[in-house]
């Protein structure tokens, strides 16, 4: 994967993301068949899948430097966008080595770790950045070592004790969310952050996802896709912010359908950390807007089937319902009801050519 | 059978603690230790050519480098073999491999105090979280229990442990005061405890009757898995039959059929092993399953469990 050195992007008005035919190509398209509902949607973090998202433990895009870019402007305008509570110091480390470790492993051309014994001296040449430090102690680093190196990652980031069978939401950095808020979930039970969400609980999701969690083993992470629909690229759909982003949902009409409205895909993924014994649960958030989803044929299709038969319980929970029928109506001509594979997989190695722009 | 992950290492010291228990320092070769969190335990594997175990046993301490850990084991009256090979066999140089870790018995790290009881080599999770909480500046109280004889072995290896913290017995808890100081512990305090089932008995009726609230009160039944009668086991999707010697467990037969069975802490106490019994009637030895659910007879733990019928269908 190619990656800007320099943030020509903007994640604000005046808004300004491309993505490239490989972005698009490896984006974590998530529908596996042509309807969605709820499901115990678990399968282990391995270094292969369906789409090229998904081969990395984290995945470093091209967005990467415009995406760390937006994160330090949320965390100068919101501090506490970032909490970590004083028990979870030790994760905090956990962190820092999983993310360091498999970023220059992995990345070694972006960046690099040489550790000796406790010394460590850790590269990252995309943002510019070297250091010493001495791990293990957090005086020897300009921020708190969670803070620091989530800085210098795609995506957010959730730290869990686990306790009382129970996992409880006391750390994190959060600041692409999809409409909820760290500062209010901080200290809460997995199903008391889950509360909002409709049907799962009933479905037994809940219990289910809870209770494999608890089970999680160090070195064998796990992930699945969440998706939702948002107005314009803009990573911070938070609620604290939405008296800026909320009205953006009633400016979609079917000549700017396909600019605006893009499909939020957060691969999250799962990890045991060593140290702690907490987990760590990472989202990260892909936004692509029709108009790139409509060159592969079997996404288009697939993402019409989904929309159109939609249970009106989640369509409300996700904050579609203002937009939902002019996206179906755009996406109709375009799907022949033909029989898709199933799994996301685009099954085309190119991409169709690109709609017209709108005029 | 070949062991396809891990992190090799080599037995680096063995140290004789009481007759039956030996501490082994394992070194990592070529590779680094994941770090380990207190209470953690270590699959490991190890054997001869000809028989291969892997036991799960409690880190006792590991450096922050990740080029040592060390575990205790106690020689088992009964075993399967595995601590009887590390007892007889094993000496500097043997080659054991690190095959996972994993934490069933974390302490409370939001707690305000902890009490911690031992009893035997039960005492191997808390040279771990006593040091930790130590280090930590936590609150903290342990007892162990011990026979007359043994305890200098325990004296010498809690040495390093402030005195107000630790107190050593040599008679079991009943008679020395045990419940007395229970009694004496405020509301916040967690209790943990992990020994032989006698022990463990003792003290969770003792926690019961003081009102020790279920969820301030944690404990590590260590259990090594015992041999019993050989019986065959057949995977519903295959139709393939596989024989269950009266020396190894369900779930090692599995393995050693190339079958990829789920696992964790191979001692039948956090549950991940479950398969569901289609045929034939298991008998249950773990800690996980509820009564109602041994009856039904619906779900094994392959890692303890063994059949009373010849044969035992798995959903698998
Ligand atoms: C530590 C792990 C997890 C964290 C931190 C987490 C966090 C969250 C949060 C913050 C929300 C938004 C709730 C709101 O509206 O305020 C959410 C939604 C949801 N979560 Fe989780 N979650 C975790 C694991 C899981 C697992 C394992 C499953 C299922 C197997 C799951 C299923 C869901 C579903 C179905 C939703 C609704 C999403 C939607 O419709 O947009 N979560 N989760
Ligand atoms: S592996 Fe833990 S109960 Fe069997």
């Amino acid at each position: 994967m190619t990656v800007q050195t320099s943030a020509r992007e903007s994640y604000r008005p005046p808004y300004q993301v491309t993505n490239s035919a490989e972005t698009i190509l490896r984006f974590p398209f998530p529908f596996p068949e042509d309807s969605y509902m709820y499901s115990m949607n678990v399968e282990p973090h391995i270094r292969s899948g369906p789409v090229a998202a998904m081969h990395n433990t984290f995945d470093i895009d091209e967005h990467y430097v415009a995406e760390c870019a937006e994160k330090a402007r949320i965390l100068q305008e919101d501090p506490k966008r970032c909490i970590v509570q004083p028990h979870m110091r030790a994760a905090e480390w956990d962190f820092v080595e999983l993310a360091m470790s498999s970023l220059s492993d992995q990345y070694p051309q972006h960046f690099s770790l040489r550790r000796e014994g406790q010394d460590w001296h850790w590269v990252n040449r995309l943002l510019g950045y070297e250091q010493s430090f001495v791990f293990g102690d957090a005086t020897t680093l300009p921020l708190p070592p969670f803070e620091y190196m989530a800085r210098q990652m795609q995506g957010d980031f959730t730290l869990h004790d686990q306790r009382e069978d129970d996992l409880w939401m006391d750390g994190g950095m959060v600041t692409a969310q999809a409409d909820w808020s760290l500062k209010f979930d901080l200290g809460m039970s997995f199903r008391q952050w889950h509360a909002p969400v409709p049907k799962a609980a009933e479905m037994g999701v809940f219990d289910r996802g809870l209770r494999f969690l608890l089970m999680l083993q160090h070195e064998k992470p796990v992930r699945r896709l969440n998706w939702t629909m948002t107005i314009n690229p803009r990573l911070d759909t938070s609620p604290e912010n939405f008296m800026v982003w909320g009205p953006d949902r009633a400016s979609v009409t079917p000549d700017n359908v396909a600019d605006k409205v893009h499909l939020r895909v957060e691969l999250q993924t799962l990890y045991r950390l060593p140290r702690s014994n907490a987990i760590l649960f990472s989202i990260r958030c892909y936004l692509m807007p029709l108009r790139d989803i409509m060159r592969v044929p079997k996404w288009r299709r697939r993402l019409h089937r989904v929309l159109r038969d939609l249970d009106p319980t989640l369509s409300s929970y996700k904050g579609l319902d203002l937009y939902r029928q002019t996206v179906v109506d755009f996406l109709a001509p375009y799907d022949d009801g033909a029989p898709l594979s199933s799994g996301i997989q685009p099954e085309v190695v190119q991409l169709e050519k690109a709609l017209a722009p709108a005029a | 059978m070949v062991e396809r992950s891990g992190y090799l290492a080599v037995i680096a010291s063995v140290e004789v603690l009481t007759p039956t228990l030996r501490k082994f320092v394992l070194a990592a070769q070529g590779v680094r230790f994941p770090a380990v969190s207190a209470g953690s335990h270590v699959v490991l594997g190890f054997g001869s050519a000809a028989r291969r175990y892997k036991n799960a046993y409690s880190v006792v301490s590991a450096t922050p480098d990740g080029r040592e850990l060390s575990v205790i084991v106690r020689r088992a009256p009964q075993s399967r073999g595995g601590s009887a090979f590390l007892h007889d066999q094993a000496q500097d140089g043997t080659p054991v491999t690190v095959l996972s870790s994993a934490n069933l018995f974390p302490v409370s790290k939001t707690a305000k105090r902890h009490l911690l009881l031992s009893a035997g080599v039960g005492i191997t999770p808390f040279l771990a979280h006593a040091r930790t909480l130590e280090a930590e500046g936590a609150d903290y109280t342990l007892h162990h229990f011990c026979r007359p004889e043994e305890k200098p072995a325990f004296v010498t290896l809690l040495a390093d442990l402030p005195p107000g913290r630790v107190f050593i017995h040599d008679r079991p808890p009943e008679d020395a005061g045990m419940k007395h100081h229970m009694a004496e512990e405020g509301i916040a305090t967690h209790l943990y405890f992990c020994g032989p089932e006698g022990f463990m008995g003792w003290v969770e009726q003792a926690a019961a009757q003081l009102g020790f609230v279920a969820a301030k009160v944690h404990s590590e039944h260590f259990f090594v898995p015992e041999g019993g009668k050989p019986f065959t086991v057949v995977l519903a999707s295959s139709g393939q039959r596989i024989a269950v010697a009266g020396d190894e467990t369900l779930l090692e037969a599995l393995e050693n059929a190339g079958v990829d069975a789920p696992c964790m802490c191979r001692g039948g106490a956090c549950g991940a092993c479950a398969l569901e019994v289609m045929d034939g009637v298991p008998e249950h030895r773990d800690h996980v399953l509820t009564e109602q659910e041994k009856t039904e007879g619906r779900t094994i733990l392959t890692c303890v469990s063994r059949a009373r019928t010849d044969t035992l269908t798995l959903n698998l």
